[in-house]
């Protein structure tokens, strides 16, 4: 590792950066294209969304006792991957990890897009979403719904806040350098970057704001992924009723999140051709802390499913039944072997911390991460205390029907056209904050 | 060749069972057989057996003579038909009390005198001995118009039912022995006040004391139900009141109280100032901070 960057630091200008950085976000032809087929994604499925507006919720596989289903295990994920932002920027920026420099905007942009379609995945689940203000209007404070919403709105403004506060300063620098952008996006560069001129005042004051806002976000990040857990928790349950969801889902968020971000660095690295700023060190060092997040994982899941397993109350025990040797055993031992166990021993070793290994792990580990989710709502539901009897036959079982998968399609499209659209008018990577870690001088002109 | 075994086999085991099934018939000893049912086929007695009958017995014989049996194997018998009834007062005690195979006992769930009752109810659908109630049991007269009247003593708390019928020629009279049910609504089903002799007297009157701690509503209020017991005797005739001899009570709403299950006026306290004093202080800090975002451009001009 060190072989590699030494050679860099000598050959690193600020100008260099400056040109690298800024270069892909103007002449990406790709980039164009990859918005025009999310778009059309996006406006395929809705017409599917149209359909589910049309008809009712009796267009999806959700019945009376399966009523949670394919939408409420999405929301589950999606919440579970924006977390990454709160993990790398917050808690690694807070305890002054350098490392993750380069990739924490790349983390915040994950953030935002993930937390907004998640709040978006709730609206696309409602039959009549015309009634969304009655949650504010009739919200009970004992609901874990009310903070739910509270919680998810909360963490989106701040971590919008993380991602633009700490990028004032290359905003000033794209405000002078993008000459090519549009109007429109000039005066966007013009606002966000606060007459921003790098004064020590400025610098100091900009600081302190994004460390205060680092610290207001982590007890909001983890409530966030606490109180969604609660949405389960705070029921009877079996499966749900569980003192560990909390930091269960917590824990298993940074997995999703920290898989999720390897997965857009490698694809920023490689399309924006920024080999130098995302390194192999970094994949590196995300390998050991993908590491580190899947054991605190595996040490929940032992303890969610081997206590209850090892007294098999009755309730419990047609549910770990099923989850274990029943109809979902395949997607429950899968998601464990694959989003946890094997990638962890595969991620020790070194070999497979280089980028495209490491990215290829944390797509298998996404992926489970996602069933993980799917595993967590439906049995349950399909679990209740008293025996589904006299009920007609769709009753009993769930599967997603197309306009589901394809509305879940269209919430994937738009959390990644969000990313896109972001990563087309905002660097990347922050230009200045690199500079100063390589101890560049550099000046902003107003 | 292998079929014609095998039907063989199964026919012979067939056979064999069932014959051990009709050799284990039941085993009554001599002395039971001869008792004699104590009680007297009154109306009354039958009656209180045929209440008896409807709420233990029912459920799987049926009505009696009606067939409407539970389709078991093998079938429930039908209490009402003369195959039955040719059996001795001691046989049938007997039955009802040791019970077998899917017949239970009700050697303890039932006493003696609610098993000769159902006897004496059994007995008066024998064709061989109906005669004989008919001559023990009260006469009235042929009557249209059967109806309750209730007339209520607040001040000891008495309920007054009179049960009159029109005479043919145009009288009202009164209609002696019949049992009627006294029934007050409560939360779930109706609670019977009734006591244990609610038969009319030769005017047709029946006198009922009201459970002087019965809670009503708030104004002492409770719904009255007063019927014919037994519908075979005038059909369902039944009258109902709104009586104000109730304790009156206060009923406590537990919605009305500070409860996580409450409405969201009446959520704890402290859940309340939890989630508002949370939202103040982080969306405060939120607002702090874009105050401070505004500054920055300020301090360019300044730094200038």
């Amino acid at each position: 590792m060190n072989d590699n960057t030494k050679p860099k630091e000598t050959t690193l200008s600020f100008e260099k950066i400056k040109q690298d950085v800024l270069r892909p976000m103007q002449t990406h032809r790709g980039l164009e294209l990859w918005i025009v087929f999310l778009i059309a994604v996006i406006a395929v499925c809705g017409w599917a969304y149209y359909v589910q507006l049309r008809d009712g919720l009796g267009v999806t596989g959700m019945r009376d006792y399966v009523s949670w289903g394919l939408y409420i295990a999405n929301f589950v994920f999606f919440v579970a991957v924006s977390l990454v932002g709160m993990l790398i920027s917050s808690i690694l920026g807070l305890l002054k990890v350098d490392w993750i420099a380069p990739i924490s905007r790349i983390a915040e942009i994950i953030a935002v897009a993930f937390v907004a379609v998640a709040g978006l995945v709730i609206v696309l689940d409602m039959g009549r979403p015309d009634r969304l203000l009655n949650v504010f209007i009739h919200g009970r404070f004992q609901s874990p719904i009310l903070w739910d919403v509270t919680v998810v709105t909360t963490y989106l403004v701040i971590s919008l806040l993380l991602l633009i506060l700490p990028m004032i300063p290359d905003l000033a620098i794209c405000k002078k350098e993008m000459t090519n952008a549009s109007p429109l996006l000039k005066k966007v560069y013009s606002i966000l970057s606060f007459g921003y001129t790098n004064t020590p005042q400025q610098h100091k004051h900009l600081h302190r704001m994004v460390r205060t806002l680092m610290v207001l976000i982590v007890p909001v990040g983890l409530a966030i992924h606490t109180v969604t857990s609660w949405l389960f928790a705070a029921t009877l349950r079996n499966g749900w009723d569980t003192t560990i969801f909390g930091p269960y889902f917590v824990a298993g968020a940074f997995v999703a999140g920290a898989a999720g971000l390897v997965i857009a660095m490698y694809f920023f690295r490689v399309n924006y051709k920024l080999q130098d700023y995302l390194t192999d060190l970094h994949f590196d060092k995300m390998g050991k802390l993908m590491v580190a997040v899947c054991l605190v994982y595996i040490y929940f899941n032992v303890n969610e499913f081997l206590v209850p397993g090892y007294k098999m109350k009755s309730g419990d025990n047609t549910h770990l039944k099923e989850l274990f040797l029943g109809s979902w055993a395949i997607m429950f031992w899968a998601s464990q072997l694959l989003g946890n166990i094997i990638p962890v021993i595969l991620m020790v070793n070194k070999r497979f911390r280089k980028p495209l290994p490491l990215m290829i792990i944390s797509l298998f580990v996404l992926a489970s991460a996602w069933f993980k989710r799917y595993v967590i709502v439906i049995p349950t539901m399909l679990h209740p205390h008293l025996p589904i009897q006299n009920v007609p036959d769709n009753f009993k079982h769930y599967f997603p029907t197309p306009i589901e998968i394809a509305i879940i399609v269209l919430s994937f499209a738009l959390a990644l056209l969000i990313m896109t659209v972001l990563a087309k008018i905002f660097p990347v990577v922050p230009i200045c904050e690199i500079a100063e870690k390589e101890g560049i001088d550099y000046k902003i002109e107003d | 060749m292998k079929n014609t075994f095998n039907i063989l086999a199964t026919i012979i085991l067939v056979l064999s069972l069932s014959a051990t099934v009709c050799a284990e018939g039941w085993d009554v000893p001599a002395s039971v057989k001869k008792k004699q049912n104590p009680y007297e086929l009154t109306k009354r007695n039958i009656s209180s057996g045929k209440k008896i009958f409807q709420t233990t017995c029912k459920s799987c014989h049926g009505d009696p003579g009606k067939g409407n049996m539970l389709p078991l194997q093998p079938p429930p018998t039908d209490l009402g038909s003369q195959n039955f009834l040719v059996q001795t007062d001691g046989e049938i005690f007997h039955k009802i009390r040791t019970g077998k195979g899917a017949m239970p006992t009700f050697e303890k769930t039932l006493s003696d005198e609610s098993k000769w009752m159902v006897i004496a109810y059994l007995r008066s659908l024998d064709k061989m001995k109906r005669e004989a109630v008919v001559t023990k049991a009260v006469v009235n007269p042929e009557v249209t118009d059967v109806k309750i009247d209730i007339d209520v003593d607040s001040e000891h708390k008495k309920l007054i039912a009179e049960l009159t019928g029109l005479k043919k020629d145009g009288k009202r009279v009164g209609l002696e022995g019949i049992e009627l049910s006294f029934l007050v609504k409560r939360a779930f089903g109706q609670l019977d006040i009734s006591g244990e002799e609610a038969y009319t007297n030769e005017k047709g009157q029946l006198i009922v004391q009201f459970p002087t701690d019965l809670p009503g509503d708030r104004e002492g209020q409770a719904n009255l139900l007063v019927k014919i017991t037994d519908e075979d005797n005038y059909g369902p005739i039944e009258e109902k009141r709104v009586v104000s001899i109730a304790v009156p009570t206060n009923p406590k709403n537990i919605l009305s109280e500070r409860a996580m299950w409450g409405t969201r006026a009446n959520a704890p306290i402290w859940i309340i100032a939890t989630y508002v004093l949370g939202v103040i202080g982080i969306w405060g800090v939120i607002f702090l901070i874009l105050f401070q975002l505004f500054q920055l451009s300020k301090m360019r001009v300044k730094s200038k």
